[in-house]
């Protein structure tokens, strides 16, 4: 048991210093970027083409390619496409761009083109936090369309699943339905029960004396029917039906 | 079809028309075109001083192939045809020709071109013949010419002819018939021949023998046309002689045409070439009426039935060149449309008999600076609103005049309604809002708005922001080629009857010398006041929140003497500056001497320096100044936190944020330097420094924030960094703010993060009275322009969410910004190149109007806190007071069956 998980460590130093040893091999190119600005000054510095395809999938590509440019670092070298959909980036001094193909119709990732002093090219996944982290594309480009672009957002539309999901609705028709079905799924004729129950509505309304906010309520939009006596006989009918209630 | 390319005034771009598309190359010499040539489907162009050779698909608008040319700086191209097929297009450089097929831009061969240190080879030329002539010239000695062979570039012959008065032959010569080189030479007014075929010599032709002359100080000039590559050129050629002296003349004979004419041009349809010519009308009214005609080139006559009017604006300046687009008729006759460029950068698109097709300002594809102004209320507002101004002149009037007012409202509202009453019968289609200048109005929240752009050539345009319609321009003259501009607004619109006013300086940045035009920014009319003339060079101009009787703000004006003169400068202007001059601060930039110095106002109009901020110029250069915008408001001191306490913003208006780059462009040592100054004090309260970065840097100054963007070398991307200010927990003196009494620094934060783009431009969005939250308008290089929520570059934006954090609803740090296609504000519709983004406030708070400018402009309202102010478009009325009734009819009847109840239960 132990020994396989041994090998599988060894296997993994040994993965990771093949990586670090490529990254080192990458890191010594590294230095035609760095010099590119130098590069850029003097114009007979080796000139390099960035080549490769753009595919949009189901879409011919006459109908596409006229609103597309090829981008290399912004608009630092700019490409065109050909009518068969493949570009080719011209006179581009060696060091690491980002190539990018931009139409309003179409989405395309962009990629990192890394080019070597000595002309040798790789094309890599574009991370811009973990810029030296390499996980390779090919070269010469293949860049699919992953879709066109969304630039409008889905307006809110108003629908019955949506209005019943709502929280507040919720929390409105749930105790409704507890009122509801509770006193049939309960005996309440029971008066065990009953009792019980009386007793958790007392423990629930602690003080008796504050009034009910319902009843408030009902005073309160009764009152403003009209005449505040209606208001006030009807509130006393109430009460007068409750001890009748209770008088039963 | 029109198939046209634009290396407009010195611009690097170029727009090809087929059937509608156009690509944008790069920006400077390297995207610069040097050549256009069209055969068939296919448009070949040379670009970057002869770097690449592009060929384009004109119809799919896709590229057939693109070529890079050895290096050499680019001289001639023409395309290379036999046998009437035109397979080939020659390119010809300082010191090498070479033939690239036309089907895939291959080479077919490179020639080094004889003896090419001393004669500067200037044209290529192919007759369809098989060979390929070179013409050089040694300035006032002798023509070279070469001739290669198609087949494999051998050459064929060589050799020299005297001309010891020709200096270049692009200028005065051109190959015209079977090969016949032609000159004009001005010094000995002659016409000079040579058969390139012969190897004779040039023979001389006195003009006078043809008993023409020369208009004096003129350099003339010859015009000849090869419709067919393979063909060799039509034996009949242009000669102008004059300014509107064109002459058309044929080899042969020498036969020619007399014309007094303003523009003549070849045009070739099917196997017909006539002339068309351009002439005034009649010759006492000079330039404001021009005829068309077309001429055939054979006999030189005019054809019938081929006039086309073209009225000249008088603004604009005269016609430069004519494009002539040729078509047959079913009855083999000649029909045409013109395009006129005139010297003000507009075309003109006519059919026959002069109606204008469509006209474009190629101007406005190079605004430099722009203005929103408010529209004028309509007459009968105005009257409302004039009453208030004006002092009383008695109850009894008062009352009437009131009384009058109202009446005219009524009546305006009535028409009002009527009008919609009769729009409301016909076709929605019939009924046309047409905008012109006079029933421009503003309307109830202040959305339309005049865009007064001024363009780089001295070109002003009013434009409506609604329809985007130009409704005046005005041509200035005599503007210097490196003209800077700045445009204030020097008195709107609200102080009616006062016309608003505009004031446009324009600075020559060599000489400094300024002058100012005054117009009014609705009609576009010169305004009547008489600018001062400024005799010294200008160093900075101010617009004071000052304003002198007739409601014009004041300009200030500071010389390179530090003397400030006033505009306008009336008794009661500079009464006011006297007692105001102790409070007015400015403050000038020498970028080269890395010089800020903060001046103060004397009393007698003098200034005395207060401090002084040497950035040392031979490690840094100042980029930019900014500060900040004087028409923006900030509605909230602070930022409540989580614990319920206040964090207040340091809002200091005189705050300026001086960006400056290294000199030392190397990638390791390069940095960018951010200041925050005070511009009254000189008080320096931040600075941040990038390094491994560099520029462009692009600032947005705002509230208490800066948000600026540049390029890190070290990771190679693009970062954002933002700095907030703040005074702390407590507000050190929450009434006024002064500069010269905040005791305490600022407290600064800052954070960086990724942007995954390089951008072009950046401006922040601006409301009414700044309830709304902003967004970062951002210009990115792929040609959308992206709303991004301030939210997200927040310097508060924590790493461990906590309860506190989450309740002040800040979003935990990421590094990397997301460009989400729903937050571009144009959507689909590419601006290309955008140069500068312009927001103004509507009257609505939670609307901005933005215009963004570059090789196109486009204009759009954006809602930063979405519209909570309006109510939707579909907004549902229906369900709305639907549920209300429901609402209603529910309680009246659950009241009726309660009391039922109630009542049975009482009779229980």
């Amino acid at each position: 048991m132990m020994l396989p998980h041994r090998e599988q460590m060894l296997l993994l130093w040994l993965f990771v210093q093949a990586a670090v040893t490529v990254t080192w091999c990458f890191t010594d190119l590294e230095p035609g970027p760095g010099v590119g600005a130098g590069f850029q000054a003097q114009a007979n510095g080796d000139r390099f083409k960035i080549e490769g395809r753009a595919i949009v999938p189901g879409i011919k590509t006459q109908d596409w390619v006229s609103t597309a440019r090829v981008l290399v670092e912004g608009e630092e070298y700019i490409g065109f496409l050909r009518t068969d959909g493949s570009f080719a980036v011209n006179d581009v001094p060696s060091g690491s761009y980002v190539v990018e193909i931009v139409t309003p119709a179409y989405r395309f990732e962009p990629v990192r083109v890394d080019i070597t002093s000595k002309g040798k090219m790789r094309a890599r996944l574009v991370n811009y936090i973990k810029t030296s982290e390499v996980i390779r594309q090919p070269y010469p480009l293949q860049i699919r369309a992953s879709g066109p672009h969304s630039y409008f957002m889905k307006r809110e539309t108003w629908g019955w699943t949506d209005f019943l999901m709502n929280p507040m609705v919720m929390m409105m028709v749930l105790p409704l339905l507890i009122i509801v079905l509770l006193p049939k799924v309960v005996n309440t004729n029971d008066p065990e029960m009953r009792k019980e129950m009386e007793q958790s509505m007392n423990m629930l309304n602690p003080n008796p004396e504050l009034p009910d906010v319902s009843e408030l309520m009902t005073k309160l939009f009764s009152g403003s029917k009209g005449t505040s006596k209606a208001g006030s006989s009807s509130s006393s009918s109430s009460k007068g039906t409750r001890s009748a209630v209770k008088r039963r | 079809m029109t198939i046209m390319t634009y290396p407009v005034f010195f611009l690097s771009f170029f727009l090809l028309y087929g059937k509608g598309w156009r690509h944008v190359d790069k920006t400077g010499p390297e995207g610069n075109i040097d050549a256009f040539l069209q055969y068939g489907q296919d448009a070949v162009l040379v670009i970057g001083n002869g770097r690449l050779l592009r060929s384009w698909d004109i119809n799919v608008g896709g590229l057939n192939w693109e070529v890079v040319l050895d290096s050499g700086s680019f001289q001639s191209a023409c395309l290379v045809g036999q046998q009437n097929t035109v397979k080939q297009v020659a390119v010809l450089k300082k010191a090498a020709i070479s033939l690239h097929y036309l089907s895939n831009g291959h080479q077919k061969w490179i020639e080094n071109l004889p003896d090419s240190e001393t004669v500067d080879y200037q044209t290529v030329y192919s007759g369809g013949n098989g060979e390929v002539y070179v013409l050089g010239v040694v300035p006032h000695s002798h023509i070279t010419v070469v001739a290669y062979s198609v087949e494999d570039g051998e050459i064929i012959k060589q050799y020299l002819v005297e001309a010891p008065w020709l200096s270049n032959l692009q200028v005065s010569c051109t190959v015209v018939s079977q090969g016949v080189l032609t000159c004009i030479d001005s010094a000995t007014v002659s016409l000079y021949t040579l058969d390139l075929h012969a190897q004779s010599q040039m023979t001389q032709m006195p003009l006078q023998t043809l008993g023409l002359e020369l208009a004096p100080g003129f350099h003339p000039t010859l015009v000849s046309s090869q419709p067919n590559p393979s063909h060799p050129p039509l034996s009949e050629f242009l000669l102008q002689l004059g300014p509107d002296h064109y002459l058309l003349l044929q080899l042969m004979h020498l036969n020619f045409l007399y014309c007094q004419a303003m523009l003549v041009t070849f045009v070739t349809t099917g196997d017909k070439t006539v002339a068309a010519v351009m002439s005034p009308k009649n010759r006492t009214v000079k330039f404001n009426e021009q005829l068309v005609n077309l001429f055939s080139v054979e006999t030189g006559r005019r054809l019938l039935d081929t006039t086309l009017i073209f009225n000249i604006d008088p603004n604009g300046g005269k016609p430069e060149k004519l494009f002539v687009q040729a078509f047959l008729k079913k009855d083999d006759s000649v029909g045409y449309r013109v395009m006129v460029q005139t010297e003000d950068h507009t075309l003109t698109f006519l059919q026959q008999p002069g109606r204008v097709i469509w006209t474009r300002e190629e101007a406005l594809s190079d605004v430099v600076t722009m203005e929103m102004v408010d529209l004028p209320l309509t007459g009968t507002q105005a009257e409302l609103e004039g009453e208030f101004g004006k002092k009383a002149d008695g109850l009894m009037s008062m009352v009437l005049k009131r009384l009058s007012s109202q009446f005219v409202l009524l009546q305006a509202w009535i028409s009002h309604l009527w009008k919609l009453f009769y729009d409301a019968r016909k076709p929605r289609s019939q009924v046309k809002n047409e905008v012109t200048i006079e029933n421009l109005s503003r309307d109830e929240f202040n959305l339309q708005k005049m865009m007064v752009m001024v363009t780089a050539s001295g070109k002003l345009f009013g434009i409506d922001s609604n329809t985007g319609s130009i409704l005046w321009r005005h041509n200035l003259d005599n503007i210097p080629a490196n003209a800077a501009f700045k445009l204030m607004v020097q008195r709107t619109t609200a102080h009616f009857p006062h016309p608003p006013q505009c004031t446009l300086l324009i600075k020559d940045k060599d000489t400094g010398l300024a002058t100012l035009h005054v117009f009014n920014p609705i009609f576009g009319k010169k305004s009547h006041i008489t600018p001062p003339a400024l005799t010294q060079p200008i160093l900075q101009s101010l617009i004071l929140p000052l304003m002198d009787q007739d409601y014009a703000k004041v300009l200030l004006l500071v010389d390179d003497q530090y003397k400030v003169s006033a505009f306008p400068s009336t008794k009661n202007v500079l009464q006011q500056l006297q007692e105001m001059a102790s409070s007015i601060f400015f403050f000038l930039i020498d970028s080269s001497q890395g010089r800020l110095s903060g001046y103060r106002l004397r009393t007698d109009l003098s200034t005395e320096l207060i401090w002084e901020v040497i950035v040392p110029p031979e490690v840094q250069r100042i980029v930019s100044v900014k500060g900040k915008r004087p028409n923006e408001h900030v509605h909230s001191q602070g930022r409540v936190m989580g614990d319920r306490s206040v964090l207040y913003k340091y809002l200091n208006p005189n705050l300026l944020a001086v960006v400056t780059e290294s000199t030392d462009t190397h990638q390791e040592r390069s940095f960018i330097a951010i200041l925050l100054i005070d511009g009254v004090t000189g008080r320096i309260f931040h600075e941040a420094v990038q390094r491994k970065a560099r520029g462009p840097v692009h600032v947005v100054h705002s509230e208490n924030w800066v948000v600026y963007e540049y390029w890190s070398t070290k990771s190679r991307r693009n970062e954002f960094s933002v700095i907030e200010l703040y005074e702390g927990m407590e507000l050190y003196n929450s009434t006024v703010f002064s500069s010269l009494d905040r005791p305490h620094a600022p407290q600064v934060l800052q954070q960086s993060y990724i942007f995954p783009s390089s951008i072009s431009t950046m401006e922040a969005t601006l409301t009414e009275k700044g309830i709304t939250s902003r967004h970062l308008l951002i210009g990115l290089s792929s040609g959308g322009i992206l709303s991004l929520p301030k939210m997200f570059l927040d310097p508060r934006r924590p790493e461990i969410v906590s309860e506190q954090i989450r309740e002040e609803n800040l979003i935990p740090y990421a590094p990397e910004l997301l460009i989400r296609t729903e937050w571009f504000i144009n959507y689909n519709q590419t601006v290309s190149r955008v140069r500068g983004i312009y927001t103004a406030p509507s009257g609505l708070e939670s609307t901005c109007l933005v215009v963004a400018y570059g090789l196109d402009i486009y204009q759009t309202r954006v809602y930063p806190s979405k519209q909570f102010d309006v109510l939707k478009d579909d907004y549902d009325y229906m369900l709305i007071s639907s549920v209300l009734f429901a609402l209603f009819f529910a309680t009246m009847i659950s009241k009726r069956l309660a009391e039922v109840k109630l009542l049975n239960r009482a009779w229980r």
